[in-house]
């Protein structure tokens, strides 16, 4: 045991002290900060005020319910959020909108700290506008594809309402009538509410899987390396002469293992914090709240955590077991393809199961792949996420998992006693079944 | 004396094609330097990872301690130099001497002090905290020698420990060798330079392919062998001496080294009439010694002219 912990010890140190781990650490969550970031960045609205002339050039007085209506609009829902728009209203005659309007125009889409008169746009009302709802913008922010939106939903809501008053209506009833929809999703499963939002167990699901395929993949990888790298460097043989196979295999693969977990902890542990502090990052980056809150990064319920983990440990273990078999098989890395690839063929099945399991998590595939030990780490907590499993099932799905894993560990011990010393050719299907009847 | 320390009964083992290791047995007495001799290819690092439990025999067993449990479990007790050496590359010197102390059950504070005091004694102290890879070979050689008795054991086992040192760094090892012995410790080495088992060892066995050839102390081999022997050192004229020593009834053999050779009397005859006759020939002679037979002429004679050539190939 101390001798299998030494080991554990030193794959983990010296795998954790490369710079290779620290980087990778490092740039994956900035990675997917920016990925999440990015695109709100990109298609939010603005946070700060933007300026809007509005040129109204029509006879019945258009601006003011329009310059009313957008001077309504808040950053963000809470109360003393800032005004969205600053309005001046231009009169202008059919004769001089032209040159009202360029006179405007050439103030327009300076940045904010070399021209304090500039205006963000320039928004042109004449008297088609209330009959067929055709206006004019004219800004430097035209290409913001949520600020248009957002400017636009709002000119449309004064000119229902000034069409509405027109006809009579009560502007306050227009503006309770107005009203936006807002919908709030929540799955339900088997007829119990998981209390989940529809995005937050898709995006739930889909994780977990993505998470386990990553890190099977990649470390399953350097379990396989670093067997390899044993064998060249030869140094082997000395650890054969202290150490009994099976502890140099677990010690390998839970020391690879453990250092895989720590790179997962320190990303799950940079998510946790980003989704718990993400207003005050939205704030810090300058985006808007709403824009930010587009992006849910869910939280997992402690059940389905432990599920999760649990599955991952022993998947990890299982297919680390299968890499580190492959490895002392073989010589070089290039030879270990050939073998690695059925290895690598079980993974991306499991991994693309998780899809068609988030279309039908009660469908007979699911149930049936959430049973088989190579797929069931994929497939079981996503399962677990998306509907309730029956405690039998899932005691009998873990059962299998353990047995497979063992059966796994020792199958790779056999390979391993005999694979670590042989250098040169590689072995034959037969010397292999050899090998592990020996 | 106690239980042999390795006792080797009869062991055989096959590779696909060829026999490496046939019916050998050979005992290694608790104590003292034992010297594992032979040519290339003769099987003695097959015999040797016989011993240390790498390679199972295909028949007869190995029994070390007077146990038949393995090396492994016993390991507390070995320390094994392969002949492969091999180490982590990316790992620190230290750390990496710490850790084959930890394979060796001893607990890590312990190990850190005993790897920092083995550096200190190979003079590779400055060297601790940098990489394995940043080290020449002879340091690397040192370090996992260093590695391997660390946790103190009674029975050494070393696979051509002097190969690739330069004398400096050999004479360091070689001292440390005979310390080793003389606390009562068992040291097994194999080599092929005969010239330094002759000098270290108390007992050797030779083995050519796959089997013992002679096996003993060093006096009883050298007594066994039997047979007089002359050291020549010529000055001049050496080609003088040439019909003498090719005359079968005075001189059974002779080594030739250019200025200087062994001879082994033929049967019978006499090292004075010998002395005689080069006198008489004019042969300047600097050296004329009756001497015990060297390690080195036994084993040609015994392992043979083939692998006596294919020993000077490795030599060159």
């Amino acid at each position: 045991m101390k001798k299998i912990i030494a080991v554990v010890r030193r794959e983990f140190v010296e795998r954790v002290r490369t710079k290779a781990f620290v980087i990778s650490t490092v740039m994956l969550p900035v990675f997917i900060v920016l990925m999440a970031v990015l695109p709100g960045l990109m298609m939010s609205g603005t946070d700060h005020t933007t300026r809007v002339a509005v040129v109204d050039a029509s006879s019945s007085g258009l601006g003011q319910p329009v310059s009313q209506a957008l001077q309504g609009e808040k950053l963000g829902d809470k109360p003393g959020a800032k005004a969205r728009y600053e309005v001046q209203v231009f009169p202008a005659t059919g004769q001089d909108l032209v040159a009202v309007r360029d006179g405007l125009i050439a103030k327009t889409g300076f940045s904010r700290d070399t021209h304090a008169d500039r205006w963000d746009g320039v928004l042109v009302l004449t008297d088609h506008t209330l009959a067929s709802g055709k206006l004019a913008y004219y800004g430097g922010n035209v290409g913001a594809v949520q600020s248009m939106r957002t400017l636009q939903r709002a000119v449309s809501q004064a000119l229902a309402g000034v069409r509405l008053g027109k006809s009579g209506v009560d502007p306050a009833l227009v503006r309770q009538a107005m009203a936006p929809a807002d919908m709030q999703t929540t799955k339900v499963s088997d007829g119990k509410l998981t209390g989940q939002s529809g995005t937050e167990s898709f995006f739930i699901a889909y994780f977990m899987g993505f998470i386990l395929y990553i890190s099977i993949l990649v470390y399953g990888q350097q379990t396989m390396t670093s067997v390899i790298e044993e064998k060249t460097s030869r140094i082997m043989e000395v650890l054969t002469s202290s150490l009994t196979p099976f502890q140099m295999l677990l010690g390998k693969v839970l020391g690879v293992g453990l250092a895989g977990l720590t790179q997962m902890a320190i990303w799950g542990g940079s998510v946790f914090l980003i989704s718990s502090q993400r207003m005050h990052l939205a704030g810090m980056l300058g985006m808007s709240a709403e824009a930010i809150q587009r992006f849910p990064i869910p939280s997992m319920a402690p059940g389905l955590l432990v599920v999760f983990l649990l599955y991952f440990i022993l998947g990890f273990l299982l297919y680390g077991a299968l890499y580190a078999a492959i490895g002392a098989m073989c010589n070089t890395i290039q030879e270990t393809q050939q073998y690695a690839i059925f290895v690598t063929v079980f993974i991306m099945v499991g991994f693309f199961a998780v899809f068609s399991l988030i279309k039908d998590p009660t469908g007979n595939l699911g149930t049936t792949m959430s049973f088989i030990p190579f797929f069931a780490p994929f497939t079981m907590p996503v399962r677990w996420s998306l509907s309730s499993v029956p405690p039998l099932q899932l005691a009998m799905s873990l059962a299998l998992m353990v047995i497979a894993l063992l059966a796994c560990v020792w199958l790779a011990a056999r390979i391993y006693r005999t694979g670590i010393l042989m250098y040169g050719k590689k072995p034959s299907w037969r010397e292999l079944w050899r090998w592990i009847r020996a | 004396m106690s239980a042999a320390s390795v006792s080797v009964e009869s062991v055989t083992k096959r590779f696909s094609g060829h026999t490496a290791v046939n019916q050998l047995s050979m005992e290694v007495a608790s104590g003292g330097i034992f010297g594992l001799l032979g040519p290339n290819g003769a099987g003695k690092s097959t015999t040797i990872r016989l011993i240390m439990g790498i390679l199972q025999p295909d028949q007869g067993k190995v029994v070390l301690f007077g146990s038949d449990h393995g090396s492994r479990k016993l390991s507390q007790r070995i320390g094994y130099l392969p002949e492969e050496r091999g180490l982590y590359k990316k790992m620190k010197v230290l750390d990496h001497l710490i850790f084959l102390g930890e394979t060796k059950g001893i607990g890590r504070a312990d190990a850190r002090r005993r790897a920092q005091d083995w550096l200190e004694r190979l003079g590779v102290s400055e060297w601790a905290l940098k990489k394995v890879e940043d080290l020449s070979k002879g340091m690397q050689q040192k370090v996992q020698f260093a590695g391997a008795l660390l946790h103190e054991p009674e029975l050494v086992i070393l696979d051509e420990p002097f190969s690739g040192l330069d004398p400096v760094n050999a004479q360091v090892m070689k001292d440390i060798v005979v310390a080793i012995a003389a606390e009562g410790r068992t040291v097994l080495f194999s080599t092929h330079v005969m010239e330094q088992a002759e000098r270290m060892c108390d007992r050797i066995a030779i083995i050519a392919r796959g089997e013992t050839v002679v096996s003993g102390t060093l006096a009883q081999v050298k007594e066994d062998f039997g047979g007089r022997h002359v050291a020549l050192g010529f000055t001049h004229d050496k080609q003088r001496a040439e019909r003498i020593l090719a005359d079968r009834s005075v001189v059974a053999r002779v080594d030739d080294y250019g200025v200087a050779a062994e001879l082994q009397m033929a049967e019978g005859a006499d090292p004075e009439q010998l002395l005689a006759a080069l006198v008489r020939e004019g042969v300047g002679l600097r050296r004329f010694e009756v001497v015990e037979p060297s390690l080195h002429a036994i084993f040609i004679a015994k392992v043979g002219a083939e692998a006596a050539t294919a020993h000077a190939g490795e030599a060159a």
